[in-house]
């Protein structure tokens, strides 16, 4: 239930944080950071405009988005409170609930019948399927590591004590960082602010959404941020006390809504052609954590 | 072995269901071409009620036993029934019913010659008997005999549509390779034969308590992974189930392949040493063959190969469950069994549900526009509105998205992987999390495939003007489909039921023992509990934002118009992106498996005035490109040195005939003489 909160407040203001910091750092006062929860409840209050090639799908697939990532997030620990559904193997249960959000964004963008909605589904179909055995692989590792398999009790067990594992948690920020990236069609994988559908991939998806369907999807990708970001101060509160915890957990948050910001601010995008590799390379990483841990149980004979 | 029970009861079923086998095919026969389907439905329909009680009785008392008298030659057949084949019965019996009642309403579309109509409906009632006495009988002869009549009846059932070379050639093709899984099913039951002396099942159990059993087991994996489609023995799949009608590829995706996952249980039931080696084997192989299968399903454009391949790609996941399970029973670990072997037991159902789903939706939509590839269709969601629903409803249960019932059996096979990892042995760790990745990027490409096949087929606008427009399909055809849905729920949502009978089949035909008050058991069943009441609430969730959206956008404004074309005013639904285009960046990353072939002529550079030109493409199997293609290119060009032999003179052929007297005389002379 905390986590469930705590996500919530820290979507209304993450994204406003990155569009303030990428602002800042290009010299400009920028909005404040509620702007894009005002920008979503404008949508809200909007009507729409459809395609005439448009079937039901289109119609469903915005709330499927949005339950998907609603129910993701209800798996989503707080340091040592439960998420509210928490089970053995809930991280499976948490990235298939995940997958069917993007199949329904995926086929919606196809049901427009645009070529340029086909391309960024494409796109974004071929990405998240390869950031998937990175999230696999060091979910693997985490489960090996601490002997257990749900998201809280990986979690809430997962200390970091030696030299290794502080390695092993630096390498773990940097995966998952990299696929909060991913998911959210961030840089360096994806230009929100490219204004060429051809060189888009997710903002071309959502071209024809308009009124409450697009601030529903905004809203999920707010959503989804801040999830990721509580998946990655997971990682460090571990067994601090809630009085700790929660300060910890608003400060990872917006040092991540910062670097988010920084990193767009001073990187271009990669060629659409070597994304693929470079999501990859990822697993490569998720690999050395697992060879990370096996070091410390002391596997390696 | 032990526990089997005789029932008379058992028996005297066992004799209506002759009784009603023999009618049924006598009734076909002769009665008029309007009754035949009816009639083969109904014989269908009792077929499977009474062997479906059979295996009933044989779950619940864990392996019947009758006697059956074969002649001098084969002896008593033993038919055992324990809840091992009985899941197989039952699930064989479901694809039937649903599949003969969505053939009833497929071919009708069909006007062919009458003898040819009565074929395939006796065919189609002695498929369904064949493959029941695969998984009863337990004699090494009957059942080849038994797997004979199964492979032959499914070979002339592709064979519909017999004016078509393709289709000849599909069936020539399964037809050879059918025959190399019985050489090899031949070879491992003689070797047991010559071994034990026996041509019963028992035999094999014999043996292995006797005898290394890593080379017998592999010969049969061959054998019986030929049927079931396993990498690099697969390629009878994509050619025969294009080329069946839809009905019968359903059929033969939903169980036919089964057939051979039902025959690696079998003998894994009796083996009895090197399981972490064969575990091992199977789990890496069953990965690469999950993820050779997914890649090309990907990137065909002719839907129904597509299925194909995604039925290899399911055989790779099934096989996951049973390397867990083996490595399991080498380390002696329960809960490693029951999460392998329980996994890929219902992942076999749940595969024969939406594989059979997907195969008989994809034949509505062949039936009405008369193309298999994909980038010829779209839209049609707004004509086959059911259809797509139904596909739409396949394709997320094959992906093993919640809350549909793939998802259930993936994570059961997950949560093996996971609770293997926990193993000492460091190699059986990395393959474990190696695997766990494999399954992932299995699942990722399997959205993508999904996706785009279901985009391109139903969404968008027409690509092509059809010579006809498609229509909704008949009652009779979307009946089955409903009724595998509703199925597939039952299996999603009352997880808890299915996970009790392959419990007793565990307990009963493997060497485990767990009683369903078993810590680990009680553990998992509260997971998939969880699982099933989540996915509820989850499809309440969506029910509940979705209405609060219609209540809110109600009153607003909105309008239709033409979709975004960045202001280009002429655009054509040809400018759609296709199923091509949408996988060629997969296919372009994985080009060291998938194999494009193109053919077009290249513009010149002197060519100042190019015409009209042709350019296509397609994508090469990568086992049958490189392995299967050549070996036989060379087996011809050595068998062509034998030609000479058959050189069309008859007088040649009369020596021939002498030459083979006077070899067998004079054997037998020197035979005798050296006595």
């Amino acid at each position: 239930m905390l986590s469930l909160v705590l996500i919530l407040i820290a979507s209304l203001f993450f994204t406003g944080i990155i569009i303030r910091t990428k602002s800042i750092s290009s010299g400009r006062k920028g909005p404040g950071i509620f702007q894009p929860v005002k920008d979503v409840w404008r949508l809200f209050k909007k009507g729409s405009v459809y395609s005439e090639t448009t079937s039901f799908v289109f119609q469903i697939a915005p709330v499927v988005y949005f339950s998907s990532v609603v129910m993701a997030i209800l798996v989503v620990p707080f340091g040592s409170t439960k998420g509210i559904i928490s089970f053995d193997g809930d991280f499976i249960f948490f990235a298939y609930v995940l997958a069917l959000g993007k199949f329904f964004s995926i086929i919606s963008a196809m049901d427009t019948g645009s070529s340029f909605e086909g391309m960024g589904a494409s796109r974004e179909a071929l990405y998240s399927m390869f950031a998937e055995p990175a999230f696999f692989i060091l979910m693997g590792s985490f489960a090996l590591l601490t002997g257990h398999t749900s998201f809280f009790e990986i979690f809430s067990t997962l200390h970091l004590g030696s030299y290794i594992t502080y390695a092993l948690g630096i390498m773990a920020t940097f995966v998952l960082v990299m696929i909060a990236m991913i998911e959210n069609s961030r840089m360096p994988i994806d230009d929100p602010k490219t204004h060429l559908e051809l060189t888009m991939v997710h903002e071309v998806m959502i071209l024809d959404n308009s009124g409450f369907d697009l601030g529903l999807i905004l809203s999920t990708g707010y959503l989804k941020f801040a999830m990721y970001g509580t998946l990655i101060a997971n990682l460090y509160i571990g067994e601090l006390s809630l009085i700790y915890a929660i300060p910890a957990f608003f400060f990872i948050q917006i040092a991540f809504a910062v670097s988010v910001g920084i990193i767009e601010s001073f990187m271009a995008r990669y060629r659409i052609s070597h994304n693929p590799q470079f999501i990859f390379a990822l697993s490569s990483v998720s690999l050395l954590i697992f060879l990370g841990v096996l070091l410390v149980l002391g596997k390696f004979v | 072995m032990i526990g089997f029970t005789t029932l008379e009861n058992s028996g005297f079923l066992f004799n209506i269901y002759i009784g009603i086998l023999l009618a049924g095919l006598i009734g076909i026969f002769v009665v008029s071409e309007k009754l035949k389907p009816y009639l083969s439905a109904l014989v269908v329909l009792l077929v499977s009620l009474i062997t479906s009680l059979i295996a009933i009785q044989g779950i619940n008392s864990n392996g019947l036993e009758f006697l059956i008298p074969g002649g001098s030659f084969i002896g008593d057949i033993p038919f055992r029934i324990d809840a091992l084949s009985a899941w197989f019965m039952l699930i064989i019996n479901l694809t039937m019913i649903t599949g003969v009642f969505y053939g009833i309403g497929y071919l009708r579309a069909y006007k062919p010659i009458k003898s040819i109509i009565t074929l395939h409906w006796i065919l189609l009632v002695l498929f369904q008997s064949s493959m029941l006495w695969v998984c009863m009988v337990q004699n090494s002869i009957a059942f080849l005999i038994a797997w004979e009549i199964m492979s032959l009846s499914s070979l002339f059932l592709v064979l519909f549509d017999h004016a078509d070379s393709k289709v000849i050639k599909a069936g020539i093709n399964y037809m050879v390779q059918m025959h190399l899984s019985v050489v090899f099913l031949t070879v491992a039951f003689i070797w047991v034969y010559f071994e034990t002396g026996t041509f019963d099942f028992k035999g094999i159990d014999i043996y292995f308590g006797s005898n290394a059993n890593l080379w017998l087991f592999v010969v049969f994996f061959l054998g019986f992974g030929l049927k079931a489609g396993f990498m690099g023995l697969h390629s009878w799949l994509p050619h025969a189930h294009p080329a069946a009608p839809s009905h019968v590829s359903g059929i033969m995706s939903g169980v036919i392949v089964k057939m051979g996952i039902y025959g690696i249980f079998r003998v894994i039931t009796f083996l009895k040493a090197d399981f972490i080696l064969l575990g091992e084997i199977v789990l890496t192989f069953s990965v690469l063959t999950g993820l050779f299968g997914i890649m090309n399903a990907a990137v065909q454009s002719d839907f129904k190969k597509m299925l194909a391949y995604c039925t290899i790609e399911n055989i790779g996941i099934i096989g996951i469950g049973i390397g867990v399970g083996l490595i399991g029973l080498g380390k002696d670990q329960n809960v490693l069994i029951f999460l392998g072997f329980g996994g890929a037991l219902l992942h076999v159902l749940n595969h024969s549900l939406f594989k059979s789903l997907l195969f008989y939706s994809a034949g509505s939509v062949y039936q009405q526009t008369h193309t298999r590839d994909m980038n010829q269709l779209g839209g049609l969601i707004k004509k086959m509105p059911q259809t797509a629903l139904l596909f739409l409803i396949g394709a997320l249960a094959i992906g093993g998205i919640p809350p549909f019932n793939g998802f259930i059996s993936e994570f059961l096979i997950y949560s093996g992987l996971l609770a293997g990892i926990h193993s000492v042995d460091i190699a059986q760790t990395t393959l474990m999390v190696v695997s766990v990745a494999g399954m992932s990027i299995i699942g990722g490409i399997s959205v993508f495939a999904f996706t785009k096949t279901f985009g391109t087929i139903f969404l968008g606008s027409a690509r092509t003007e059809l010579h006809q427009e498609p229509r909704e399909v008949s009652k009779i055809m979307l009946f089955p489909q409903y009724l595998i849905v509703l199925v597939m729920l039952s299996v999603a949502f009352f997880s808890g039921y299915f996970l009790n009978v392959i419990l007793t089949i565990l307990n009963g035909s493997f060497h485990v023992s767990m009683e369903v008050g078993n810590v680990d058991y009680l553990r998992y069943s509260s997971v998939l509990q969880h699982i099933s009441l989540y996915s509820f609430l989850f499809l309440a969730g969506i029910g509940l934002i979705y209405f609060i959206r219609k209540s809110i956008t109600k009153n607003r404004e909105s309008t239709y118009q033409s979709t975004w074309g960045c202001g280009y005013v002429a655009p054509t639904s040809r400018m759609q992106y296709t199923g091509k285009s949408f996988t060629k960046p997969l296919s372009k990353l994985f080009n060291f498996v998938l194999i494009e072939k193109k053919n077009f002529n290249e513009l010149k550079s002197n060519e100042i005035f190019p015409v009209s030109r042709k350019y296509s493409s397609s994508y090469l199997d990568f086992w049958e490109h490189w392995l299967i293609n050549p070996a036989t290119k060379y087996l011809d060009l050595f068998i062509d040195l034998f030609k000479f032999i058959q050189n069309g003179r008859i007088q040649a052929y009369v020596l021939y005939g002498i030459i083979f007297i006077l070899i067998v005389f004079i054997g037998t002379v020197f035979h005798s003489s050296l006595q």
